[in-house]
């Protein structure tokens, strides 16, 4: 029975009685100057490449674990968000006032979305022949401008942004028991310390007060006077002497195990 | 014979369409109304919620009110959640301001290091003036949204959020 | 052995001509590092698809441990890298990966572009190509958020206000992606799972089905 181009089958079933492709590859005489199979000489060297990739890949893994920063707490109001890398740039562009404010549409949609649109289209605007990049200066001078404008608003973004302080924001913090009754909470939250501080002393915009490892006396000199590096102005305590000495030794009792 | 007459192939053809749409549609369309519920539902306006603010320690700086709102329905998930307002006292009238940036939603600080006097948003260097009202030239589109407010027994209680009335 | 294997199968299925048209092709010198150094560059697709794969793979792992629910969402991360067996590494190939695929995804589209390969006939292929890249940048965007830490809920909060500034339909399809107008929580977190696990691997798939079917039924770009 014949079917299609030229198929022989078995009675109705499926099975070719003849014609069949013979399973040897073609001989290497067949490939014409230095063109190879892909099977298998040139996949070796694909893997080859691959497996030096992926010993890279492994390496970047193991010396550097996969962040993960404190569970999401929504009502925490300090946090400075930030994407991830390749979305540093379109993050960067709401930033500037001709794509922000009431242009925000302009960064937001419209200038993303020219952006892969023309992307899209590009093989429908350069239709000439020409393939070699510098025999088509308008396509190759565009792209190059594209990805260097990517390249400075990433630039931008990631220099602009307080690594510092949002690796501090997100770090994991342990968890510490506190009598919530005591004096020294008592007067912790009505000072101005818990705003920056947190709720349970885990930080915000200002640093943890769990582990400080600093003696009351140091903790109620920096109440007062402020850190060294300045990172903590001077004058934020407003309370009496005494409520500072209950609160600095509150302060330098909290430790996780 | 009429020109238009519908071969036996074409009648299969249409019938097989008509088939096919019936089966694509109706296994998809539940489940699109399915996905799409969220968009079609009525979202419900909040009662007012006590915040532990006097209102006779309020002063003409805002200050920053944190309450809660026991019970927030999030789907199947109830949960009590913190709000965080600002509140000033404009003559008599108690204002309190939404922190909610309103260019991307990040959260607004009062008074924060090196934006004295104004409403400072981390996120995009946005800013807003004490009364909410955007600072031209930075991202946000609008003045910040402000809280119904309400007095019971000298305490200060939030209900939900409405556009900026002072600007 | 294996060859009286194949040859009964093949005697019933007739493989040979798939197997011919997948694997037993001509390479051109042009492309290949071994004849052309600088032919180095016509890697990048092969090696975005072997992240790729490594990607699908890590993810269906991770899954055995993660849980998208706001209330164990992360403290399943947690316990994976921290507590499992090479859970380090597994979560570590999936974040690296997202990353690479990426870098990867964008030098393989400055060589197409650059080589001008995305001339006549290969505009198609083009297009789905770009396709390829949106999705991937979906996947990084619904994938942030599964860890439910703070950098999650955050970025993916401005994500969502962007989605939000589309004119006419932006608060439609906020919703759409929060599950709520206002809340970010259990239901953003389900939806975002569902996206990133079924409906955009799904769209992934179809669409390297096709560029990969493309490419042989064009062939490589000759030299230029």
């Amino acid at each position: 029975m014949q079917r299609g181009k030229g198929m022989k089958f078995v009675g109705d079933s499926r099975i070719k009685a003849s014609h069949k492709m013979p399973n040897v590859p073609k001989d290497y005489s067949e490939h014409p100057g230095k063109t190879e199979a892909f099977w298998p000489n040139f996949l070796l060297k694909e893997w080859l490449i691959g497996a030096v990739f992926l010993i890279g890949y492994l390496v970047l893994t193991l010396a550097n674990p996969a962040p993960l920063e404190r569970q999401a707490d929504p009502t925490d109001t300090m946090y400075i968000p930030v994407p991830d890398w390749y979305f540093l740039s379109m993050y960067q562009l709401l930033k500037y006032e001709f794509a922000s404010g009431p242009w925000n549409i302009v960064g937001a949609i419209i200038m993303p979305g020219l952006a892969i649109g023309a992307l899209m289209l590009v093989p429908f605007m350069d239709t000439t022949k020409e393939r070699r990049p510098f025999k088509r200066p308008l396509p190759t001078a565009f792209m190059l401008l594209s990805v260097a404008a990517l390249i400075y608003l990433t630039w931008e973004s990631v220099a602009n942004h307080d690594w510092e302080l949002a690796e501090r924001q997100g770090a994991i913090v342990e968890e510490i028991e506190f009598d919530m009754e005591s004096e020294g909470y008592h007067i912790y939250a009505e000072s101005s310390c818990i705003g920056c501080h947190g709720d349970s002393f885990e930080g915000g915009m200002g640093v943890t007060l769990v582990d400080t490892g600093l003696t009351a006396e140091e903790i109620a000199d920096i109440a007062v006077n402020g850190t060294e590096n300045g990172k903590m102005a001077p004058g934020y305590w407003s309370g009496t002497d005494e409520e500072l000495k209950i609160l600095s030794e509150f302060i330098s009792e909290l430790k996780s195990d | 014979m009429s020109k238009n007459r519908v071969s036996r192939r074409q009648f299969l053809s249409y019938s097989l369409m008509g088939v096919g749409g019936f089966m694509i549609s109706g296994t998809l369309m539940p489940m699109l109304r399915f996905a799409v519920d969220p968009v079609l539902q009525k979202s419900g306006i909040g009662d007012f919620t006590p915040t532990p603010q006097k209102v006779d320690e309020l002063t003409d700086t805002p200050v920053r009110v944190d309450y809660t709102i026991k019970d927030r329905k999030d789907a199947w998930y109830e949960s009590d959640v913190s709000y965080t307002a600002w509140v000033y006292k404009d003559g008599d009238a108690i204002i309190a301001l939404s922190p909610v940036c309103k260019h991307l939603g990040c959260t607004v600080n009062w008074g924060s290091e090196g934006h004295p006097n104004e409403f400072f948003c981390p996120c995009h260097a946005g800013r807003y003036t004490k009364n909410g009202a955007n600072v031209k030239g930075t991202p946000p589109i609008g003045p910040l949204d402000e809280y119904e407010v309400m007095v019971k027994d000298g305490l200060l209680y939030l209900g939900g959020t409405k556009p900026n009335t002072l600007v | 052995m294996l060859n009286k294997i194949y040859d009964w199968v093949d005697e019933r299925l007739d493989i040979t001509p798939i197997w011919r048209d997948i694997a037993d092709h001509e390479v051109p010198e042009h492309v290949n590092p071994a004849h052309h150094f600088s032919a180095f560059i016509y890697c990048f697709g092969g090696l975005t698809f072997f992240i790729t794969v490594i990607q699908i793979l890590s993810g269906m792992f991770l899954t055995m441990y993660y849980t998208p629910d706001i209330e164990n969402a992360w403290k399943s991360v947690y316990y994976l890298q921290n507590e499992v067996a090479f859970g380090e590494i597994v979560r570590g190939m999936h974040h690296w990966g997202a990353s690479l695929v990426i870098v990867m995804m964008f030098l393989h589209t400055l060589r197409v572009f650059f080589t001008g390969s995305y001339k006549k006939p290969r505009e198609l292929n083009w297009i789905v190509g770009v396709l390829i890249f949106v999705t991937m940048l979906g996947l990084g965007f619904t994938g942030y958020l599964l860890p439910w830490d703070m950098k999650a809920l955050f970025a993916t909060k401005v994500g969502i206000e962007i989605a939000g500034s589309v004119p006419f339909i932006g608060e439609q399809i906020k919703i759409l992606l929060a599950g709520d107008s206002e809340i970010l929580g259990a239901q953003t977190l389900t939806r975002f799972f569902a996206i990133h696990v079924f409906f955009l691997p799904a769209a992934l798939l179809g669409l390297l089905a096709a560029h990969f079917v493309f490419i042989r039924r064009q062939g490589i770009s000759g030299p230029l």
